[in-house]
């Protein structure tokens, strides 16, 4: 039941939290999926072995990480090993059920790029390439979060692959865990899957607040559109409450959520200089 | 390294004037848990020019290094945008005027370098799908010996190779060590092993220096042992604003004014005046952090303790002898035993 009021940025990480099954060993990244997973964790996965690239696996996630070695992600711990050993003898080995990735740039095919919007050296930069490239390769699945990010026809730079050109280009390739890729794409205006035969990515469900025509209006190629559209998930209060309760800050956009906090630490010294002055 | 042996123990300011020269190569081990700032600092303080660095997820750190003009190049999986969108990163920045050349790999391909450089292999299978990535097919200054393929002579699979690295010094702050360097760390370990272990040159900060028999006792948290570290400073607070496990978290205010510096005009020049030239060493730059954030900020990151349960590793006998003084498998005394020798002992005169 939801009686609370929720914002655009909660709802999607609601919609990702859904997509972790109880039980399933999961990789996450900073930002949304850690999001997702507290709160998968909190409510309907429990058992969700959930897991960061530095080698800190089945943590119990209590605050907002800022990075993936983050030290409030090891207060409670399974299973301490290194970075090496999370890519050879979990992922590759086949032991990664799903791997949260976030998107800066995303064809039809779901290549994605999050290294230079352009050739290198002289293009923009994203973030480069992280842990992705491996876990979209030997993750049994993946799900893709877009949020700023966009469609492109062609990648300037094609950091991690998805389904190449298409068809069976992928699986034939022997390069990748058979069956492996992109099982879904979230971004603020709906939810993305992927044709079982062609690999194509079509429409599956919007968002409120948006249209067909406006998630067309993102995208450089003739988009197909689920025959019919899906229905997006409405949280729940104890999801709500579970994403509150472990970030409070991410029920906002990333520039006010930035402002918000700076706000309070120039609250905080001020508070602190006038109370010493007052001694 | 000249001599073996014996304390280790020295100032940040001496680790790196005597261990860190222009044009090497450095590495930080982990993610952001535990950076080395300290040292790093310290680098750019004496700034040092001509380097290369090993930053397999920078963050300040990196656009540090680079602002203070002692890195040219760099090998790297993935950088934080300091900045933001509209103003990029300072590395970003001059990575674009050709003022800084960037290998880029990934997060898993960047540390099979290191795992290979750690080994003594010459190179490093590394995992097939790299190949259909353009991290494969663009490369910087290291040309086409960024990566190689080759076959495997059991399957015929054609397999991507990285070549080792080995990087001249390494940098790591940890929980504790004791003076020969043996040094302790617990938390996300990332690649911080094969970063160390890769080196030529491991310089440690520590927040204890502790003695030996602390470091006996717990050596499932040696990360390095002594012989292979040139230097142990004990220097608190050595990877602030970064967080240490058990100690203190991710100083979120000093983040904050430091994200105000990226996209303020000169914010960093004056940052790196207040916080970095300005200040001699550590203990400085902590009393200036409470001039300006006062000590219940800083106090307020102070972790609250969260136990490790302790692993017993005791052994029934504490050496051939039992607490009578009698021999476990013989069953004898001292005495009884070069009695036994007399009687049994193949003797030999050796006078």
């Amino acid at each position: 039941m939801l009686t609370k009021k929720v914002t655009r940025q909660e709802l999607l990480i609601i919609a990702a939290a859904r997509q972790i099954q109880n039980g399933d060993v999961t990789i996450l990244g900073i930002g949304l999926p850690i999001i997702a997973g507290a709160v998968a964790k909190k409510t309907h996965a429990p058992e969700a072995v959930l897991m960061m690239e530095s080698g800190i696996c089945d943590f119990e996630p209590r605050i907002l990480p800022m990075h993936v070695a983050d030290a409030s992600a090891t207060r409670g711990y399974g299973y301490a090993i290194d970075l090496f050993s999370v890519f050879t003898t979990i992922t590759h080995a086949g032991y990664l059920d799903k791997a949260f990735l976030g998107v800066g740039q995303i064809d039809r095919f779901g290549n994605i790029n999050t290294s230079y919007l352009g050739t290198p050296p002289d293009a923009q930069r994203i973030t480069a390439a992280g842990g992705a490239p491996e876990f979209y390769a030997y993750a049994k699945q993946s799900i893709l979060t877009m949020k700023g990010g966009e469609f492109v026809e062609k990648l300037p730079y094609l950091t991690s692959p998805g389904f190449l050109g298409g068809g069976d280009e992928r699986e034939a390739s022997g390069r990748y865990t058979p069956g492996s890729g992109p099982a879904v794409l979230l971004t603020p205006k709906g939810i993305f899957k992927f044709d079982k035969e062609t690999k194509e990515m079509y429409l599956d469900t919007l968002f409120p607040g948006s249209t067909v025509e406006r998630v067309k209006a993102d995208i450089p190629w003739d988009l197909k559109v689920a025959d019919q559209l899906g229905v997006f998930p409405v949280p729940t209060d104890e999801e709500i409450i579970a994403l509150r309760e472990f970030s409070p800050r991410s029920s906002f956009s990333s520039p006010v959520a930035v402002q918000l906090v700076f706000e309070n630490f120039k609250r905080r010294i001020a508070a602190q200089k006038a109370a010493g002055r007052a001694n | 390294m000249s001599d073996k042996g014996g304390s280790k123990i020295m100032t940040t300011r001496e680790a790196v004037s005597r261990f860190v020269k222009d044009g090497d190569s450095l590495i930080t081990g982990n993610y952001n848990e535990s950076m080395p700032i300290s040292l790093i600092y310290e680098i750019i303080r004496q700034r040092k020019k001509g380097m290369t660095y090993y930053s397999q997820s920078g963050s300040f750190d990196a656009e540090f290094l680079v602002y203070g003009g002692c890195v040219e190049k760099m090998v790297s999986a993935f950088l934080y945008k300091w900045g933001g969108k509209g103003r990029g990163g300072i590395i970003e920045q001059y990575q674009r005027k050709g003022q800084l050349l960037i290998e880029d790999y990934s997060n898993f391909t960047y540390n099979a370098r290191l795992a290979a450089g750690a080994y003594g292999y010459s190179y490093m299978p590394v995992l097939p799908a790299i190949m259909d990535s353009d991290v494969f097919k663009y490369s910087s200054f290291m040309g086409d010996k960024k990566f190689g393929t080759t076959t495997c002579p059991f399957t015929g699979k054609t397999i991507p190779v990285v070549p080792a690295a080995n990087p001249d010094v390494c940098m790591l702050h940890v929980q504790r060590a004791d003076q020969f360097g043996n040094a302790q760390h617990w938390g996300g370990l990332g690649s911080t092993v094969h970063a160390c272990l890769a080196s030529r040159t491991i310089l440690v900060t520590c927040e204890e220096i502790v003695e030996p028999d602390v470091i006996r006792s717990s050596p499932h948290h040696t990360i390095v042992p002594g012989f292979r570290v040139s230097a142990v400073i004990e220097e608190p607070f050595g990877c602030h604003p970064f967080e240490l496990v058990g100690y203190r978290g991710l100083d979120t205010a000093m983040f904050s004014l430091m994200n105000q510096a990226f996209k303020a005009d000169g914010g960093l020049t004056a940052f790196f005046d207040e916080w970095i030239y300005n200040l001699p060493d550590r203990n400085a730059y902590i009393k200036h952090y409470i001039e300006v954030f006062g000590q219940e900020m800083l106090n307020r990151y102070n972790a609250r303790s969260y136990y490790s349960a302790p692993a017993n590793y005791g052994i029934p006998f504490q050496s051939g002898w039992d607490v009578d003084g009698i021999s476990n498998d013989l069953g004898v005394d001292m005495e009884g035993l070069e009695k036994l020798i007399e009687e049994k002992g193949d003797v030999i005169d050796v006078n």
